[in-house]
């Protein structure tokens, strides 16, 4: 096993980690705000994590620079998505029924 | 290991498909449709039909589910009233006394049976020699592509690509007949929210840029005329949802060829081809390469179109009428 082979190991233990995480905190958290935030940012983090090991794991330029690309617009089409779910959910919070979520 | 993972994915895939139909609440189902969806194009990677895999993830993970999604937001007025929060999972809905009469559920449970047959004998009744992949294979050369998927969809089997296609203009014609024509005169407003604003000009070059890359390399890889519609098809959804309706910006006829070009040339390429002594769709060989290619492209390029139409004509159904009527 070489040192690189430990590595990509360790990134993608750390990668599934995340996404572990952010699963409890979807299942678990109480309101929608909370979720969401558990959902994109600790998914995106294990996203990047698993990204770099395949990345290492794989070890070509190229492909490195798909793998980069696939996380980075996950990314944007993620918490751009998390930001208009939030808005979303606010305004109608805002508007007519005040039960507030949990 | 290997083993584990399509074990794993196997049943996954099914558990999800029997959540999705027992799900109580439309939002349930939506969603595990979409998980569905991914497990399934997931399987179909580790069957190692990648072309498959990602129209699965498009078509019917995005697309469909994207459509899911506007018919959920149409029902959720009425039904959030009777089921308090949506996002709070824990109220049971408890209604479950309009089962459906008996004579019906008989018919289902006997066609699905009959179905798990089909499937089973397909699978006992594998053809030794891997079917038809050698004589695929064989007139590989022949065929102007290099990937052997590209060439039977769209040079030994064109036929059945261009009913294909036929079939998506079809859905469009039945939303035609059930909502009326639309003219898209929607005026141009664009998104108020300036961070989706800007997402959507990002992510219109970038879809567009690689629905051409797979519609490109469709000839020596996964991908095609399919997988790229779905991703300009994306582009037209993005921005009608972001309130620059694109077909509002063209004329009635334009948007009619649009749609149609991709049938119609493949049906006229066909034709021209029986008129110099070929059978329909046996392109010369020498041509073949580019004739794909064009017919490729004018296919993308309408049912990208026929996919926006369907989108936009379903999302424009529910909106007030008389703003629709006045259009016309």
């Amino acid at each position: 096993m070489t040192i690189k082979e430990v590595i990509t190991v360790i990134l993608l233990l750390v990668g599934c980690f995340f996404f572990l995480a952010g699963t409890l905190g979807v299942l678990r958290f109480p309101d929608i705000f909370s979720r969401l935030h558990a959902l994109t940012k600790a998914d995106n983090l294990g996203l990047g994590f698993i990204a770099a090991g395949m990345a290492l794991h794989i070890a070509s330029p190229l492909a490195a620079l798909k793998i980069f690309f696939i996380w980075f617009f996950t990314l944007l089409a993620s918490s751009t998505s998390c930001y208009l779910i939030a808005r979303f959910q606010k305004e109608q919070d805002q508007s007519g029924n005040r039960k507030e979520g949990g | 290991m290997s083993v584990l993972i399509d074990g794993i994915l196997a049943i996954l895939a099914i558990y999800l498909a029997l959540q999705c139909l027992m799900a109580q609440r439309l939002t349930q189902t939506v969603f595990l449709f979409f998980a569905f969806g991914l497990a399934l194009a997931l399987a179909w990677i580790r069957l190692g039909a990648v072309d498959v895999a990602i129209a699965e993830a498009a078509i019917a993970a995005g697309f469909l589910g994207v459509l899911l999604l506007d018919a959920l937001r149409d029902f959720s007025p009425t039904f959030s009233q009777k089921q308090k929060n949506p996002e709070t999972g824990q109220n049971p809905p408890g209604k479950d006394d309009n089962k459906p009469p008996f004579l019906p559920r008989l018919a289902l449970g006997f066609g699905l049976g009959l179905f798990l047959l089909i499937s089973l004998e397909a699978i006992w009744k594998t053809p030794e020699g891997g079917g038809l992949t050698a004589a695929s294979e064989a007139f590989l050369p022949e065929s102007g592509v290099e990937h052997p998927v590209t060439a039977v969809l769209l040079n030994f089997r064109a036929y059945d690509t261009w009913l294909e296609i036929g079939v998506i203009l079809m859905g469009l014609l039945a939303i035609f007949v059930v909502g009326g024509i639309r003219l898209y005169s929607r005026p141009f407003t664009a998104a108020q929210d300036p961070l989706l604003r800007q997402v959507i000009l990002f992510f219109t070059p970038v879809l567009f840029l690689f629905g051409a890359f797979l519609l490109y390399f469709g000839k020596s890889g996964p991908g095609g005329a399919f997988q790229a519609a779905v991703l300009w098809g994306a582009i037209g959804i993005l921005l009608h949802l972001g309130g620059r309706p694109v077909f509002s910006v063209m004329p009635r006829w334009l948007l009619q060829l649009i749609l149609t070009m991709g049938l119609g040339f493949f049906l006229l390429l066909g034709f021209l081809l029986m008129a110099t002594g070929n059978a329909l769709f046996e392109y010369p060989p020498a041509y073949s390469g580019i004739m794909i290619l064009i017919v490729e492209t004018l296919a993308a390029v309408s049912i990208a179109a026929a996919l926006t139409a369907i989108f936009a004509n379903v999302n424009l159904m529910k909106e007030d009428p008389n703003q629709t009527e006045s259009t016309t």
